[in-house]
């Protein structure tokens, strides 16, 4: 039983990890741009002086029969060992220091119109809560979306265990420590969805810790933020009642209803959100009706305790509502 | 006469061979008439008295024993114990004296200190017919056993047989016939009217009916431990268990009077309505608070401080089992502080039943 729910969770976060998945080499975020063009740099910059360098050692080897006076080995010391390297390695550090700036938020004026984003690690989800510059803030989990060409500033913070974020075709890592508040800034320039790994082992279930993010064009995301701010209707309300009745509101929060649970993932919008399981399980009904019956073989090491004891019919319906609250 | 080294290990390596064969014979006599040899009798005395004296040492003996839960006590003396000790007013059965060993009258437990008779009350003694307690899980209720025993050998008839009867005067009957009897042996410890004899007794009084059935399930079944809760729901037998339920939460519970210590008060509100959010401990009220909850959650308003304070302690340490929703209490109480738990306890036994509120929220 066991196994087929872990070989089933292993196939099905493969399968959902291929739609998002995107590496640090496909950019598509100005801060992964960034870093990825530091990285082409350093590595044809590396590739050639190798290459300088195996062929003096040919060069040496094969056509250079007898030694050098002293005077001119002491001058290609001087010039190839010591003024070569540290004038590449000074320019080197001063391109990375000029870049930067613009991964950090607070060494520029990121001025009071721009969206704020505040994610907390737990394990083993992200709680997200999106401070837009008017109206409330607006609690979600486990999914980032952010508006195309708009900077958003993050602020990263840790619950428990020290986490890191990362969205690798936007920008980060960034450790998120308990105790502390770090802030990354990141400008999407294409519209995606993106795989957000935990980037930092964070206890049992750390390599089932994800998040999805997705790029939106600015109108699109400030209508979804809008509709985020209310609460969702969803069609199957015998599952809201049976969702009350057994509990699970100690919890979990659901917007416009008696379920105002702080400790595990708000789930006022889930039937919206791409993945369930913090980025692991594609959100559909049975996904849903998996995780509330055996949280512990879905992702060990979960706070949530097993509801198999419920009869199945009831699972099913709180699963189908959930679902439907978009 | 000369032995040389070589006939003795001979010999050595021969007799237990010639006892196996004695005993296969049947030459040993095990009729307990005769007794013990002088000898045999004081070696199993010496190391019965040694074992306990020093397996004591790693008992934990709590600052007070819990004198508040003396009347369980003795109702579980009275079922389990009295027969072969006696008790004030019942001398042992002429039959009991008979046993090899024979039980000890407990008037005279005083030359046990308090860590010695919790080893003997938990474990039981072997080669005797000393039984262990039910359970291993229940070392609260050995205790309440421990603070009965001190209190015996001074205690007189008519005190007695009020703490282990009630208004009852009849032995508890072990093969219970009809529901009138059962409800008897109820009576003894949760009252005629199912409030509970005292602060170490939950309220069953206009309890959930669904939830009082599936308790007496897991006590019988072992779902949740108890050696004074496993016996009386065995014995009632699962044919009454439904009436049982029925019968007390049909009963009308009262109010809770007091005021309590008004900020353990107000600490307690707070977690029950709100949760421990940095522990991961979740509102109460969330799944107690409220009649259109699941009829498994009991309600917890207007229990006893006490047992409340025990229960959740159990929780915590993994101890308490319960229905097969006991799990949810488990992982819910992980996060408490004593001081969580003791200010819930207050909260609790002082709140109306059931609070129409509900849970609050931060947001």
């Amino acid at each position: 039983m066991g196994r087929y729910f872990s070989l089933s969770a292993a196939s099905l976060l493969l399968a959902s990890g291929h739609a998002g998945a995107r590496s640090v080499l496909e950019p598509v975020g100005e801060e992964a741009q960034q870093i990825a063009v530091l990285f082409w740099v350093m590595l044809s910059g590396g590739a050639l002086i190798w290459l300088g360098v195996v062929a003096l050692l040919l060069h040496a080897a094969l056509f250079k029969r007898h030694g050098m006076n002293e005077r001119s080995a002491s001058r290609i010391i001087l010039w190839g060992g010591v003024v070569f390297p540290s004038v590449t390695l000074c320019a080197l550090l001063a391109y990375a220091l000029w870049l930067m700036p613009g991964l950090r938020p607070f060494t520029q004026a990121m001025g009071s119109t721009a969206l704020r984003i505040e994610i907390t690690g737990r394990q083993f989800w992200w709680e997200v809560v999106y401070h837009p510059p008017q109206g409330p803030p607006v609690t979600s989990a486990n999914e980032i979306r952010l508006p195309v060409g708009e900077r958003v500033e993050l602020t990263l913070k840790s619950a428990d265990v020290i986490h890191s974020f990362w969205i690798p075709p936007l920008g980060g890592k960034m450790d998120m420590i308990p105790g502390r508040t770090n802030r990354l800034s990141l400008l999407a320039t294409k519209p995606g969805a993106f795989r957000g790994p935990c980037a930092e082992y964070c206890g049992t279930s750390h390599a089932l810790m994800a998040f999805s993010a997705v790029a939106m064009e600015p109108e699109a995301f400030r209508s979804w933020l809008a509709g985020q701010a209310n609460p969702a209707e969803s069609a199957g309300a015998s599952g809201g009642a049976l969702f009350l009745r057994h509990g699970c509101g100690s919890c979990h929060f659901v917007a416009g209803t008696d379920a105002r649970g702080l400790i595990g993932p708000d789930l006022s919008h889930l039937g919206s959100r791409i993945t369930v399981g913090a980025g692991i399980l594609p959100n559909t009904e049975d996904a849903i009706a998996r995780f509330i019956a055996r949280p512990e073989l879905i992702k060990p090491g979960s706070r949530m305790p097993a509801f198999d004891m419920l009869p199945p019919d009831d699972i099913r319906a709180i699963a189908a509502w959930l679902r439907g609250l978009q | 006469m000369h032995i040389s080294w070589k006939k003795l290990a001979i010999a050595l390596a021969v007799l237990p061979f010639v006892v196996v064969l004695a005993a296969w014979i049947g030459f040993f006599n095990v009729g307990a008439s005769s007794g013990h040899w002088k000898i045999t009798e004081w070696f199993l005395h010496f190391a019965m008295q040694s074992a306990v004296r020093t397996y004591a040492l790693a008992v934990d003996v709590p600052a007070a024993l819990p004198r508040h839960a003396i009347q369980p006590a003795a109702g579980h003396f009275a079922r389990g114990c009295a027969i072969c000790h006696g008790a004030p007013g019942e001398p042992r059965s002429p039959v009991v004296e008979r046993m090899l060993p024979q039980p000890p009258d407990l008037a005279g437990s005083g030359e046990w200190t308090d860590a010695q008779l919790f080893r003997i009350v938990k474990h039981g003694v072997r080669f005797t017919g000393m039984p262990a307690w039910p359970t291993q899980e229940r070392d609260d209720e050995v205790w309440a056993m421990v603070a009965f025993l001190r209190e015996l050998p001074s205690m007189d008839e008519a005190t007695y047989r009020d703490l282990a009867y009630g208004k009852r005067l009849a032995r508890p009957a072990d093969a219970a016939g009809t529901l009138r009897q059962v409800l008897a042996d109820c009576a003894r410890c949760h009252g005629e009217d199912g409030l509970g004899r005292g602060p170490a007794i939950p309220v069953l009084a206009g309890q959930s009916e669904a939830y009082l059935l599936e308790s007496l399930r897991a006590y019988a079944q072992g779902g949740r431990t108890s050696g004074m809760m496993g016996l009386p729901a065995t014995a009632a037998g699962p044919q009454f268990w439904p009436d049982l339920a029925k019968h007390f939460a049909a009963l009308p519970s009262t109010q809770p009077g007091g005021a309590g210590d008004p900020a353990l008060v107000r600490r307690g509100r707070e977690i029950a309505e709100r949760g421990v959010r940095e522990a991961s401990v979740p509102a109460c009220l969330g799944c107690h608070g409220r009649r259109d909850r699941s009829p498994l959650y009991p309600s917890i308003a207007g229990q006893p401080e006490r047992y409340i304070e025990a229960q959740l302690g159990l929780f915590r340490a993994g101890k308490r089992g319960g229905t097969r929703f006991g799990h949810l209490m488990a992982n819910a109480s992980k996060g408490l502080a004593d001081d969580d738990i003791r200010a819930l306890a207050a909260y609790f036994s002082l709140s109306a039943t059931p609070t129409a509120t509900g849970m609050q929220s931060a947001r």
